[in-house]
């Protein structure tokens, strides 16, 4: 009895209360709570006769005007990007000056082994990441500066208008933000999108949000093959995600993920000055993440790729013929029309799945090198021309995203068909983009 | 070493300074997620006080509890399924109109409710004045004005989740009337509902029938699960 | 529902509208309603150009809504 009961009395009951309020239940309801509320605040709450245009008010007439609204998120997000590496520079070389120095010391430590393990493995491979981390920190501390004092919600509403012509919409806008920092938190924030096929679309194309795991690698390989316009390429490789990602939201929406979008209605908060405790807490919460990486994932990646390296024993440290060599050789072939079918790139990659920033890690335990020293072991002993460097970080940025991302991706969609394909389809546009770039780079160098 | 042991859960509009307050409460003792790869549905932190030892859940911040999105869909079954001691819901003092909704809304869940003021300095700045005692009478539940990034108001807060916990909380039952058409649909279903055990052990029947009259998608599904 | 008054997407900057209804799915209405959107209230327009979302002052906060969604958001001037 019940249960069927009570449904049917439900819609009996609904239909009833159409006919006589002319309106869906659920609207009246919604109305008798406001109105109860305002019958409440009546009592409760008095408010000045005339509120004064707020402050707020007064800063948006320029941040979301429809002339300077674009512009000026442009040179917002063009002043994050010095402020993080200007202010980071003098940090970097600290800590690379620090692990030259200790990598020199523990090379002497006997036995063998045991100074080749820490300094060519451990601080040639985890010193190599940890140099990054005041760009890391930095970059968190600037998005959490943006959120807390209410930027965020303003450059979300500014390119609502560009995101809605490619399928997208400004709730997308955040998360892609985020993505900058890390892909990770960046695919959580896709919870607020309603739309299943907008939040889809905007997950799918975070991985292209070029994290700040990918920093590392863009830092090193800019700094040895372009240094006079080291800023430059680096901000360029933001640039070729972000258009990757729109061309590929724009494919995605018009192929297997059609379909209406949905709709943009958003509280912009009044702004305010962030505090400090918050800022530091919001950066530490997704820096610590970072760190936690690094002590675990990377530092047993690397030591792996050491341990691969050294053996067969007695073998010469990372050469062809170690292990590391061998697997690196069979699967370079497929990299070679993009210019690096090397098998140390090769190996740097397949390990980059684990972590992006184990591609630099793994290339700075099989050079034994980090900082300076590494860019030009790579550009002397693997023969990149800047070209090739170039495409490389182009695949780096457009290839599958980490482990820890996919599983974002699995448990947010709830299927491992959409982690798979995410997986599968971000690798696919890095090779082809890759090759692109390096043969026509190719053509027009000749 | 024996504590008691209390259970809340923080709820709230986006924006609302929810995040501030649970930092407030839990300090460096919270617990974010688990990584890699595994959702994080929601964050928790403990904290001491007195003999007390509560452990505070972050609900994702919403605007309601329909079940038009995930995060409302979470906030909700927490409390619906785990019944927390109680729910602190964070008001926008400057914005009281729309963050008093979500309240209403938990009222009518049957769960002990606080509603924690917080941004009053943003309400004084904009010359409001509130009468937060009369607030309190009126809706039947403590209300505590905070400003929570000056983390002023948390021990207030603390102090009224063991009043709550301990039962020496004074509060009204307050029941929204809405109006006598619905009124009468709603008792109706109510009726109903009250006839089947399960159901009415699970949930409120009054919350229970005002959700279906609102044509609520996963109350209907859970219901028709069950047919 | 009645058809007379507009689509908040016409009303002026600096205009005070109240609404009438929502020409749109449940979805939407019940989004909105969330909000503080509902049949009565009186809003502000603050901010509308040609083209891109709508900033309105709803019961006290302020809140943006896309150029789609304003043209289903019926009010009438006052």
């Amino acid at each position: 009895m019940s249960r069927e009961e009570i449904l049917q009395a439900k819609d009996r009951s609904i239909a009833h209360l159409k006919r006589i309020f002319g309106d869906e239940a659920e609207t009246v309801i919604a109305e008798e709570r406001y109105g109860f509320i305002s019958g409440l605040l009546k009592d409760v709450l008095k408010k000045p006769a005339i509120e004064r245009l707020t402050l707020s008010d007064n800063i948006d007439k320029v941040v979301v005007n429809r002339w300077l609204g674009i512009p000026l998120f442009l040179a917002i997000m063009y002043g994050v990007f010095q402020f993080v590496f200007t202010l980071s520079a003098p940090f970097m070389d600290w800590i690379d000056t620090f692990f030259g120095w200790l990598g020199g010391y523990t090379s002497g430590v006997s036995p063998d082994w045991l100074g080749s393990l820490l300094a060519d493995g451990i601080i040639g491979g985890l010193g190599s990441v940890l140099i990054f981390i005041p760009p890391i920190f930095l970059l968190f501390i600037a998005i959490a500066i943006l959120e807390d004092c209410g930027y965020m919600a303003r450059a979300a509403f500014v390119m609502d208008r560009v995101m809605h012509k490619v399928g997208l919409h400004g709730r997308s806008f955040i998360p892609m933000i985020l993505g900058f920092g890390c892909n990770i938190p960046g695919i959580m924030a896709c919870r607020t999108i309603e739309n299943p096929k907008d939040r889809l679309t905007t997950i799918l194309i975070n991985p292209f949000m070029s994290c700040g795991a990918r920093l590392p690698i863009f830092v090193l390989l800019a700094g040895a093959f372009f240094t006079a316009n080291q800023g430059l390429v680096v901000f360029s490789m933001y640039i070729i995600g972000i258009i990757v990602a729109i061309i590929m939201a724009l494919v995605l929406r018009k192929s297997i993920l059609k379909g209406p979008s949905g709709h943009f209605v958003m509280e912009l908060p009044p702004y305010r000055l962030p505090t400090i405790t918050g800022v530091l807490v919001h950066m530490w919460e997704r820096g610590s993440l970072f760190l936690r990486k690094a002590g675990t994932i990377i530092f047993g990646v690397v030591v792996l790729v050491w341990l691969l390296s050294s053996l067969p024993w007695g073998v010469e440290y990372a050469s062809a013929e170690s292990w590391i060599g061998q697997i690196g050789s069979f699967i370079a072939p497929i990299f070679a029309p993009a210019g690096f079918g090397q098998w140390q790139a090769a190996v740097s990659l397949i390990f980059g799945f684990l972590a992006k920033e184990v591609v630099v890690g793994t290339m700075g335990a099989i050079f034994a090198a980090e900082g300076g020293l590494l860019g030009g072991a790579i550009a002397s002993q693997l023969g990149w021309t800047p070209l090739i460097a170039f495409a490389f970080m182009v695949f780096c940025l457009l290839y599958v995203p980490c482990v820890a991302a996919i599983g974002a991706i699995r448990g947010e969609t709830n299927s491992w068909k959409w982690a798979g394909f995410a997986a599968l389809y971000t690798t696919v546009v890095a090779w082809i983009v890759a090759t692109l770039i390096f043969q026509i780079g190719r053509l027009f160098m000749s | 070493m024996f504590k008691k042991e209390i259970t809340i859960a923080l709820a709230g509009n986006p924006n609302s300074g929810k995040t501030t307050v649970f930092n407030n409460l839990t300090g460096a003792r919270q617990h974010v997620g688990n990584w890699p790869g595994v959702t994080v549905e929601r964050k928790e932190g403990s904290c001491r006080y007195q003999e007390y030892h509560i452990k505070v859940v972050d609900l994702p911040g919403v605007y309601s509890l329909t079940a038009y999105s995930p995060d409302e869909v979470i906030a909700r079954n927490f409390i619906v399924d785990e019944k927390p001691d109680a729910v602190v819901d964070i008001v926008d003092a400057s914005n009281m109109e729309r963050n008093l909704y979500l309240a209403v809304q938990i009222l009518e869940m049957g769960v002990p409710l606080i509603i924690a003021l917080n941004m009053m300095d943003m309400a004084e700045s904009r010359r409001y004045r509130i009468d937060f005692n009369a607030l309190a009478q009126e809706i039947g539940v403590p209300v505590i004005p905070m400003v929570a990034n000056r983390n002023r108001g948390t021990d207030e807060l603390l102090k009224e989740i063991v009043n709550v916990f301990e039962g020496k909380s004074a509060k009204k039952k307050i029941k929204l009337y809405y109006g006598s058409e619905l009124e009468e649909h709603i008792n109706e279903l109510e009726e109903l509902i009250s006839h089947d055990e399960e159901l009415s052990r699970q949930f409120s029947p009054r919350w229970l029938a005002i959700k279906l009259i609102e044509q609520d998608k996963e109350v209907l599904e859970k219901i028709g699960d069950k047919l | 529902m009645t058809n007379q008054g507009m689509p908040l997407a016409m009303a002026r900057p600096g205009e005070l509208v109240t609404v009438i209804g929502v020409r749109a799915g449940r979805g939407l209405q019940r989004r909105l309603s969330d909000m503080g959107l509902t049949p009565g209230i009186q809003i502000r327009v603050m901010n509308s150009q040609m083209s891109g979302p709508v900033i309105i002052d709803l019961r006290g906060s302020r809140v943006a809504v896309g150029r789609g969604v304003a043209q289903k958001v019926l009010v009438k001037e006052g």
